[in-house]
C-alpha cells in the first residue's frame, strides 16, 4: 500500500535566487498529498517541477524510478489560473488530453462522457468557457485532468481564484471524485483548512528558500467536519508551523 | 436560439437607422448644393447621372467604370494576398522565435518606416504594369499584417500553452491547436488594417503609375478636366467598395469566432 510513485529531491534557483533548497519527499500511490506553505514560497515552481514543465537546477523528480517527462508519463495538471481554452467547447476541452495521448476516438468519447458526468457538467458539452461560471471552469479543468486516467495528478491551488463558498463546494466535490476514482494526487495550496479537509498527508513548507518544516498524517474520518475539535487542533498546529498566527 | 432571433431584429433596426441617416445626408447635400448654386458643389442627382454615364459610355477615353473598378480591385487583391501569404507565416515564425526577429530587427524596422508611397518612383523605374501596383500594395499591407501577427503570437496566454504541454503535446500540436486559433482574431484585425492601407497605396500608385485604367487614374483624369461630378463618383465608389469588403470581414469574423461573441449565462 505504501508503494512510492514519486521521488523528489530538488534544488531550484532562478538566477541568484534560491527558491527551493534541497527539498526531499516522496509521494505514495493513491495518497492525497497536500503541500501547504505561505504565499510566495515557490509552490507554483514546485508544481511545475513535479509535472516536468521545469527542470530542477540540481537533483531530480522521478516517477517510478525514471525522470519525470509528460511526453512519456501519464501525468495531469490542474492549473491555478483559469485554463479553459476559449475557442473550445467544454466537450472539446475535456477531450484534449486524450487527443494528445493518441487514445482511439471510441474510447476517448466514452471516457469524456464519463468524466463530464463525474464532475456534473452533463448538458453543458456544447458551451464555450465564456458562457460558464468560474466554478464550472475549474470543473472542466479537473475533468480534463481526470480524463486521461493519470498515474499522477497535480493540482496547483486549483480553487485559489474562487470565492469562499464555491471553493468549499468544490472541496467537497473533489473529495467525492477522488473517492470514486482514486488517483495519486499532489495538491498545492496556501489554505490550511483546505489542506486538513482534503489530505491523507500534509507536508508543511517554510518560507523562501522552501524546505520541509513538518509532516502530518491525517487520519480523520471522511467526510471531515470543519468544526470538530480534532480538525481545529490540527489546523491550529499547522497554522503555527506556517507562521500564520490565528 | 432566442438570442439569434433577437440579433436578427437588432440588425434590421440598425439597417433601418442607417438608411434613415443616409437619406438625411443626401437631403442635406441636395439642399446645400441647391442653395449655393455653385458649379463646385454638384447635386446628388448629377453625381448619380455621372455614375450612370461612366457605367454606360465609359470615361473620356471610353473606358467603363466597371473596368476601372475591376483593375483596382484585382491589383489590391493580388498585393493583399501576397502580403497575407508572406506576412502571416513570417509573423508566426518570428513570434515563436523572438531570436529571429531580434537579430533581423535592423533590417525589418527601418524598411517598415519607409512609406509605401516613397517606393513608387523606384518601382516605376524597376517594374512594369501590374507588378508595379501589386508590389506597392504588398508593401503597404505586409507590415501591418506581419507586425500584427507577430504581436498576437507574443500575447498567447501562457497557461493555454501549458495545458497541452502538461499532457506532453508536441510543438506542432501546440502551434496548430493553440497558437494559431488564439492569434486568428488578431490576425483578422491586422488583415483589415492591411486591406485599408492597400487602398491608400493603390490610389497613390495609380495616380503616379501612368496607366489609363484604375479608379485612381480615373479620378485624376477628371481632376484635370475640373469635372467635380466624376471625381466624387470615383471617391464614393472607393468608399463603397472599402465598406463592402470590411463588412465581409466582419461577417466572416462573426462566423469563425463564435466563441468570442458567446453570451455568458452568469
Amino acid at each position: 500500500m505504501d508503494q512510492e510513485l514519486i521521488d523528489a529531491q530538488i534544488t531550484m534557483k532562478f538566477d541568484d535566487m534560491t527558491v527551493l533548497e534541497d527539498l526531499q519527499f516522496k509521494v505514495h500511490r493513491n495518497e492525497f498529498l497536500v503541500l501547504v506553505g505561505p504565499t510566495g514560497c515557490g509552490k507554483t515552481t514546485l508544481a511545475r517541477l513535479l509535472g516536468g514543465l521545469l527542470k530542477p537546477t540540481r537533483g531530480h523528480v522521478n516517477i517510478g524510478g525514471e525522470q519525470v517527462n509528460p511526453k512519456i508519463h501519464n501525468i495531469s495538471f490542474v492549473f491555478q489560473e483559469p485554463s479553459c481554452i476559449p475557442w473550445r467547447t467544454l466537450w472539446d476541452d475535456i477531450y484534449m488530453g486524450l487527443e494528445i495521448k493518441g487514445v482511439d476516438p471510441k474510447t476517448s468519447e466514452a471516457r469524456t462522457r464519463e468524466v463530464i458526468k463525474l464532475v456534473g457538467l452533463d448538458g453543458f458539452e456544447a458551451y464555450f468557457p465564456k458562457q460558464i461560471s468560474g466554478g464550472m471552469k475549474q470543473r472542466v479543468a479537473i475533468a480534463r485532468a481526470y480524463a486521461t486516467k493519470p498515474d499522477f495528478l497535480l493540482m496547483d491551488e486549483p480553487f485559489g481564484h474562487l470565492d469562499a463558498q464555491t471553493r468549499y463546494l468544490m472541496q467537497i466535490e473533489i473529495m467525492k471524485i477522488w473517492e470514486s476514482e482514486k488517483k495519486t494526487v499532489a495538491y498545492i495550496t496556501n489554505n490550511i483548512e483546505e489542506a486538513v479537509y482534503l489530505a491523507t498527508r500534509i507536508i508543511v513548507l517554510s518560507r523562501l528558500p522552501a524546505s520541509i518544516k513538518a509532516e502530518h498524517h491525517i487520519r480523520l474520518a471522511r467526510p471531515r467536519n470543519l468544526t470538530s475539535p480534532d480538525f481545529l487542533k490540527l489546523r491550529k498546529e499547522i497554522a503555527q508551523q506556517c507562521e500564520i498566527v490565528e | 436560439m432566442a438570442n439569434s432571433e433577437n440579433g436578427g431584429r437588432g440588425t434590421l433596426v440598425t439597417v433601418g437607422y442607417n438608411a434613415l441617416a443616409l437619406g438625411i445626408f443626401i437631403l442635406l447635400w441636395a439642399a446645400l448644393s441647391w442653395i449655393s448654386e455653385s458649379l463646385f458643389l454638384p447635386t446628388p442627382w448629377t453625381v448619380l447621372q455621372a455614375f450612370l454615364d461612366l457605367a454606360t459610355y465609359g470615361d473620356v477615353e471610353g473606358i467603363n467604370i466597371w473596368m476601372h473598378i475591376f483593375r483596382s480591385t484585382l491589383r489590391i487583391f493580388a498585393g493583399f494576398l501576397a502580403a497575407c501569404v508572406l506576412g502571416i507565416p513570417l509573423g508566426i515564425l518570428m513570434g515563436l522565435y523572438p531570436r529571429v526577429y531580434d537579430s533581423t530587427k535592423s533590417i525589418v524596422e527601418p524598411v517598415r518606416f519607409i512609406p509605401p508611397v516613397a517606393w513608387i518612383p523606384l518601382v516605376i523605374v524597376l517594374l512594369v504594369g501590374f507588378s508595379r501596383y501589386a508590389f506597392i500594395i504588398w508593401l503597404g499591407a505586409f507590415f501591418p499584417i506581419f507586425i500584427g501577427t507577430l504581436l498576437a503570437v507574443k500575447q498567447v496566454n501562457p497557461v493555454h500553452i501549458d495545458v497541452p504541454r502538461s499532457f506532453g503535446a508536441k510543438r506542432m500540436y501546440i502551434i496548430r491547436k493553440i497558437v494559431i486559433p488564439s492569434t486568428l482574431p488578431d490576425i483578422f484585425t491586422a488583415m483589415r488594417v492591411g486591406m485599408g492601407i492597400g487602398w491608400d497605396c493603390i490610389m497613390a500608385a495609380e495616380m503616379i503609375g501612368g496607366e489609363n485604367e484604375g479608379l485612381g487614374v480615373m479620378i485624376l483624369k477628371y481632376a484635370e478636366l475640373i469635372r467635380i461630378e466624376e471625381i466624387i463618383v470615383g471617391m464614393l465608389v472607393i468608399g463603397a467598395i472599402g465598406f463592402f469588403i470590411n463588412e465581409i470581414f466582419i461577417f466572416i469574423e462573426r462566423r469563425v469566432f463564435k466563441w468570442k461573441e458567446a453570451v455568458a449565462i452568469d
